[in-house]
């Protein structure tokens, strides 16, 4: 049964082929509408860390993770829509970092390029990764294959499969497929929350298992001790709402490729917007089950009440969620309390084998699969394109005729899956370093943030201020992470390698806390070297700047067909959501 | 652009759902169901998948884009959402 449902995937697959429009193949002739668009913007961000991840801290923090999209999420959606679009769209630009190049020069956009590539390889790498350790754990083909290849069959599968659509049909293959994957993750984790909430009593149900701290999202935000996450408000909004979540969503190629790809301006603009309707429930569909997982009473003997930091009783379940096991030894892992520590991670897939009978839950697992292969191809897209672009194109071989960067395009996808590959396999070997390459991520991405808001609403930021903001943030950053650590770490890859200086109650608050360093050290350094060096003259800024370009014309738009009347809907029901959980 | 996407999510949702409820129907009254607290989810799940399947299908066969020059309007995304 489950064979059956990959096959029909794969169907959906082959069908997409009868579609490549090859010389689009960047850019996907910026000819889709923006309902399609939209959903291809939130799947391909839904990868292997937002399915897996959010269940995750669904389980261990409570509803509270839904801070993650209606903070971490919205705001930036309806920004980047409302102000950021015209540029991307209007400036005739093909990719972030060429925008980059058109606002400030070309240094900047190299070290945006540059960045950004290496980070798409990587992170489709982890993805290919995280995919092939759940299906070995879960032990998806044990009755086909001997154990010990299950994993590289499945990097390698996915590979294939990933690189085969991309390579056929580009972005505008990538975008429909992300769009089936939408929806098949939507149909997949439907029934499952469904079937799960009537098992535990409805919302009520979990409630009364778990307690207050786990299902209101506001409570005990005022101060950091009182919270699950160990974060204050302050912290949450600012580093996790607007630094890292505007950093996000505004500035990554990844995401704002698919708006790109859209087929006028107006439509570029309603894709963030139309992105955030369902991107606002989405938290039912991957957090919620999460939380079920936590209430399920079948494992548990006497009914736990679950402490901030997730310690619960002795037995070797948690609700669903079995005991973290050490893979070499086989043991059960346990932290320095001698506590077991739980596989938050197999969250959601061991909600799909508990609650799904057979025929069903090939289609769950069938979503599971979805959702890691559309963040994969968000990513391979994104480098391709950037690839070719902005250092093949501007570095390499400027004078190539379109038929060449094209062809290079389609190699920048077999190189960029190859090199996820190899990022997939160094995963396995050096957890550690990978972990150090995330922080490095985080940190470059929150200061990029900064960059942007100065270059599109202030006309003096120069190229060198932009610059040495990026680089001056990038440092700040490192040097906050140097210098601080979460409660309950020692000293190393979680912070205060230089020195300790500060405690944070949680890595959460480091992170965020790191974030608004950099933005805020980009955001002066910029400021302050913009005003000692020359500015660009305001002819050749217009279209790039907020206030030198005409404001987009809506006339010809009744008042619902307008962009700020969606936003507005979509900001009133993100204020209900809230109260409804705060 | 030569293919409209609801017309592959279409056949998609049909040969899912439709294998879904074919194989829920056969398989009424098993031993399978309870993990599922007794409820035959292929069947009616399926069911549901099936008809989102057809409505997509229709849809995407009866609009065309190319012959569309306006910009999509919201009410042409109905059914976009579950």
């Amino acid at each position: 049964m489950l064979v059956y449902f990959v096959f029909v995937l794969g169907i959906g697959f082959a069908l997409k082929r009868y579609m490549r429009t090859s010389h689009d193949f960047f850019l996907a002739g910026r000819s889709i509408p923006a309902w399609v668009c939209g959903l291809a913007f939130i799947s391909a961000n839904l990868g292997a860390q937002e399915v897996i991840g959010m269940g995750a801290s669904g389980a261990k923090y409570g509803i509270i993770t839904s801070h993650f999209y209606w903070i971490g999420a919205i705001p930036a959606m309806v920004f980047v829509g409302i102000f950021m679009m015209p540029f991307y769209y209007g400036s005739k630009a093909r990719s972030v970092p060429e925008f980059l190049r058109m606002r400030f020069d070309e240094k900047t956009r190299a070290i945006n390029a540059f960045s950004f590539a290496i980070m798409t390889v990587f992170s489709s790498g982890i993805s290919m990764y995280a995919m092939a350790l759940l299906i070995e754990t879960l032990g998806l083909f044990d009755g086909l294959m001997p154990h010990q290849y299950i994993f590289h069959v499945s990097v390698l599968l996915s590979a294939v499969i990933v690189l085969g659509y991309i390579f056929l049909g580009g972005l505008t293959s990538a975008i429909y497929n992300e769009v089936l994957q939408f929806f098949l993750i939507v149909a997949g984790f439907a029934p499952l929350v469904w079937i799960g909430l009537k098992n535990v009593g409805g919302w009520h149900g979990i409630q009364q298992k778990l307690g207050p701290s786990m299902t209101h999202s506001w409570r005990g935000m005022a101060h950091a001790n009182t919270n699950p996450l160990g974060v204050e408000w302050i912290g949450m909004v600012m580093g996790l709402g607007f630094v890292l979540s505007f950093g996000y969503w505004c500035t990554d190629f990844l995401v704002v490729q698919r708006a790109m790809a859209a087929d006028s301006e107006e439509s570029a603009r309603r894709v963030p917007l139309i992105a955030a309707i369902p991107k606002m429930f989405f938290p039912f569909l991957v957090i919620l089950p999460g939380l079920i997982a936590v209430s399920v009473t079948s494992h548990m003997a006497a009914p736990t009440t679950m402490s901030a930091s997730g310690v619960a009783t002795p037995q070797h379940y948690k609700g669903l969620i079995p005991e973290k096991m050490n893979l070499v030894t086989g043991e059960a892992v346990v932290d320095s309390k001698g506590q077991p520590v739980y596989n938050y991670d197999l969250a959601i897939p061991a909600m799909l084998l508990h609650y799904f009978p057979t025929g069903v839950l090939g289609l769950g697992l069938t979503a599971l699969l979805a959702s890691f292969m559309s963040g994969m191809a968000g990513n391979v897209t994104a480098f391709n394109t950037v690839w070719t672009y902005d250092i093949y194109q501007a570095y390499i071989n400027k004078k190539g005729t379109d038929a060449h960067y094209l062809w290079m395009g389609r190699m920048a996808t077999v190189g960029g899956v190859a090199l996820s590959i190899g990022a997939a396999y160094a995963a396995t070997s050096f957890n550690n370093i990978m972990d150090a390459l995330q922080l490095i991520f985080s940190v470059v991405k929150a200061t990029l943030f900064a960059t942007f808001l100065l270059g599109m609403f202030w006309k003096r930021t120069t190229g060198h201020g932009a610059f040495a903001g990026l680089l001056a943030g990038t440092g700040a950053a490192l040097m906050h992470h140097g210098l601080t650590l979460p409660l309950d770490a020692n000293p190393g890859i979680h912070g205060a390698w230089l020195h300790l200086v500060h405690v944070y109650p949680s890595e959460m608050a480091q992170n965020f806390w790191t974030a608004i360093f950099a933005f805020s050290v980009n955001m002066l350094v910029t400021v302050l070297v913009s005003l000692v060096t020359e500015p660009r003259p305001e002819n050749e800024l217009v279209g790039l700047v907020y206030s030198l370009t005409p404001k987009p014309v809506e006339g010809h738009l009744e008042w619902w067909q307008k962009p700020s009347t969606l936003a507005f809907v979509v900001l009133g029901l993100l204020v209900v959501l809230n109260l409804v959980f705060a | 652009m030569g293919l409209d996407i609801r017309i592959p999510l279409g056949l998609l949702f049909l040969a899912t759902g439709g294998i879904m409820s074919v194989y829920g129907f056969l398989t009424r009254g098993s031993a399978i169901y309870e993990k599922s607290l007794g409820i035959n989810l292929n069947l009616g799940w399926g069911l549901v998948m099936f008809v989102f399947g057809l409505v997509m299908f229709l849809v995407g066969r009866r609009v065309k884009w190319q012959d569309d020059p306006v910009t999509p309007r919201p009410w042409e995304r109905k059914g976009g959402k579950h």
